[in-house]
């Protein structure tokens, strides 16, 4: 047995022997999900410790009419729509960008926000709309190309602005009796912009166990011995075990660059539904590089397809195995919702690495 | 309307749907498993493949060298030392001249080097944004040797995984070059197999091979244990990674177990013969870091488990369509 495996097996028999009753752990962010589940760490938990994934797939919490707006401008003549690679699969109403694209639509993925702005510096005779999806990790380079694209005068370079906060989002989980969450694996690379005062309310106004974790799967071990110890201490805090990234005071530097281009506004998430300054709203000085201003579209409010419950597996409320369309009629190959489409939805982790639970290898 | 998408040629489950719709049109069709290449009376081995990459140069080869390798490879999986190559060239109004021939030379030092004979060709010049500047088609050709029965249908429970090199060095690296990453070390493992595997064909335990292209390795062990109705287990830490691709993977949030390979084979063999394998793959340049990674089993057919570097368990799936860069 390497080295690595012994202090992983001593970490899980650790957890095994602090869990002496059911926990409910969340883990927010679905980096961590999918990286739980690569490292099949999953196996090595207690049966009274449940991990449920949260809110923390960007493509995933987008919303449904946000999705349609994002469909129909690539069907505008004249425009490219760029966006990250995960966007391009998601069923809108009608269709999706990999379709779009499919019927000769310009649609382009991208890797990095600069990339976006690169385009239309290039192609000057085209329209490029940004579709900027993503939470405090990606708003700052959003509103650096911003910017760069208004400092510049880039008239044909626009965006799709979709960010959305993290603490917001907990605050309505956290309220959520129905949830009852006993503790939360907090967002590495959220933190690393956020710091950690943004959680502090979680254990002081709602009694809830935070640990920041880095990727690692030790980190995911430590971080989870952590919020088990302070459950049974009965002393919830926020605690950092990521700490060769993220600072207490977080990136001031990154922060200030989000709030000169954004400003909190509401926010539609898909299964939470609006939710109050959860958003990040482009400042009205900017408003030339709103794509849905220079293109004259809406978001509209669209209800999410039929049957499908990612509302209800973003919120922890029900596993995706228990949704009714999981496996037979909502898997990667055919995805209904979007949780079952971004590499990082809790409902195609479940699925490719578990098969929901339905595998050898019991989770 | 239903149209296709990039995930229909992407190797993964998709694909596997597009080419059971266009058998379904061939009822009675003498296509009779789906291997890498066919095989005809008398031992003649027959593969067709097409080739689009973009870039066409890429760290380590380019699309002659890779259209040559690919389809030779197909043959070599199946024990058949590639004889001759028929190639289709389909290149768009306005391609550089002189990077075809640049191509053309790479593609007849391969074919040259394996004593591979070109007996064919089609050349079609399509109008500007047809296709993207070039694409060929090659087909190769070759007999079975000494070993005639290799197929998915001889794995049985108690054969041992083998893995000649690295896998989803030739993915990472194109990945990289279309996402606009720069990665120290990160180059394509585009290379023929044939030499290598030349010399296990002896090997009386060797049961089957695939060359882990398109899918990956991940998608090689699945087609195999559903096929063969048999389960695989392998650990990750027997799996001899390369570090660049294995970054480039973590970059873009893509699983190396999904990247293509262009010069990585996976071999079944038996117990016995397996360190046997492992000593004749080792002593060929080609093979130095081939490992034992796994071993098949009579338990949870179907299905493929891999042993985590953690000391989890977890299953290996296949990839469903184009796999697309992450978010953060």
């Amino acid at each position: 047995m390497n080295e690595t495996r012994e202090r992983i097996a001593l970490l899980s028999k650790a957890l095994d022997l602090m869990t002496d009753r059911p926990i409910r752990v969340m883990e927010v962010c679905g980096t961590h999900t999918v990286s739980i589940f690569r490292q099949g760490l999953r196996s090595l938990f207690p049966p009274s410790l449940e991990l449920v994934s949260g809110p923390g797939c960007p493509v995933c919490v987008t919303d449904q009419g946000e999705i349609d707006a994002a469909v129909s401008l690539a069907g505008i003549k004249g425009v490219t729509v760029a966006t990250y690679g995960d966007m391009l699969r998601v069923p809108g109403s009608g269709s999706s960008l990999v379709n779009e694209r499919a019927l000769g639509r310009d649609v382009r993925v991208i890797t990095s926000a600069d990339q976006a702005l690169e385009i239309a510096r290039n192609e000057k005779t085209r329209l490029v709309v940004f579709v900027a999806v993503g939470f405090e990790t990606t708003a700052p380079s959003t509103a650096s190309v911003i910017l760069d694209a208004h400092r510049e005068g880039r008239g044909n370079f626009t965006v799709l602005n979709l960010h959305k906060a993290v603490p917001p989002v907990l605050e309505a989980l956290a309220s959520d009796k129905n949830i009852a969450l006993d503790a939360l694996l907090l967002p590495g690379h959220v933190s690393v912009i956020l710091g950690l005062s943004p959680y502090r309310f979680l254990p002081e106004d709602h009694g809830i166990a935070c640990a920041v974790a880095g990727f690692g799967a030790e980190d995911i071990m430590l971080a989870l011995v952590e919020v088990v110890r302070q459950i049974r201490e009965g002393r919830p805090r926020v605690a950092s075990l990521y700490s060769q990234a993220v600072r207490e005071e977080g990136n001031c530097l990154a922060r200030d660059l989000i709030d000169r281009v954004f400003e909190p506004c509401d926010s539609s998430w898909r299964g939470l539904g609006n939710l109050p300054l959860s958003g990040y709203g482009l400042r009205e000085e900017y408003s030339s590089i709103d794509a849905l201003k220079r293109l004259e579209i809406s978001i509209n409010d669209t209800s999410p397809p039929s049957g499908c419950s990612c509302g209800e597996v973003l919120k922890g409320k029900m596993l995706p195995r228990e949704c009714a369309l999981f496996g037979r009629l909502c898997n990667p190959s055919h995805p209904v919702g979007p949780c079952m489409v971004s590499s990082e939805g809790s409902c195609a982790a479940h699925f490719r690495f578990s098969r929901g639970g339905d595998h050898p290898w019991k989770h | 309307m239903e149209t296709l998408t990039i995930g229909h040629g992407a190797g993964g489950s998709l694909t596997q749907e597009l080419v059971s719709m266009i058998l379904g049109r061939f009822p009675g069709n003498p296509v009779r498993d789906r291997e890498d290449c066919a095989i005809l009376p008398e031992g003649i081995a027959v593969t067709i493949d097409g080739y689009t990459v973009t870039p066409l140069t890429f760290e380590g080869g380019d699309i002659g060298s890779l259209c040559i390798c690919g389809s030779a490879n197909d043959l070599s999986v199946r024990g058949a030392k590639p004889l001759y190559i028929a190639l289709g060239v389909i290149a768009e109004e306005g391609f550089p001249l002189g990077d075809l021939i640049r191509f053309m030379t790479s593609a007849a030092g391969v074919c040259s080097a394996l004593g591979i004979e070109l007996v064919t060709g089609d050349t079609k010049i399509v109008p500007r944004g047809q296709a993207d500047g070039l694409f060929l088609t090659t087909c190769a050709i070759g007999r079975i040797g000494t070993h005639s029965g290799l197929g998915t249908s001889n794995i049985s429970p108690g054969d041992v995984i083998l893995l000649t090199s690295p896998p989803g060095m030739h993915g990472a690296t194109i990945a990289a070059s279309r996402y606009g990453l720069k990665v120290e070390g990160l180059s394509s493992d585009c290379a023929a197999l044939w030499p290598m595997i030349e010399k296990l064909l002896p090997l009386e335990g060797l049961r089957c091979m695939r060359d882990c292209t398109r899918g990956g390795l991940g998608t090689v062990l699945c087609e195999w244990a559903e096929s063969a109705d048999i389960g695989i287990e392998i650990d990750e830490t027997l799996i001899p990674w390369d570090e660049a691709t294995v970054s480039v993977c973590d970059l873009l949030g893509l699983d190396p177990l999904h990247m293509a390979g262009e010069g990585c084979a996976a071999i079944v063999i038996s117990q016995e013969e397996a360190a046997d394998a492992l000593e004749l793959a080792k002593k060929h340049p080609l093979g130095k870091r081939a490992s034992v990674i796994g071993s098949v089993t009579g338990e949870h057919p179907g299905y493929v488990g891999i042993h985590t570097a953690s000391g989890g368990t977890r299953l290996v799936d296949k990839p469903v369509g184009e796999e697309l860069p992450r978010i953060c």
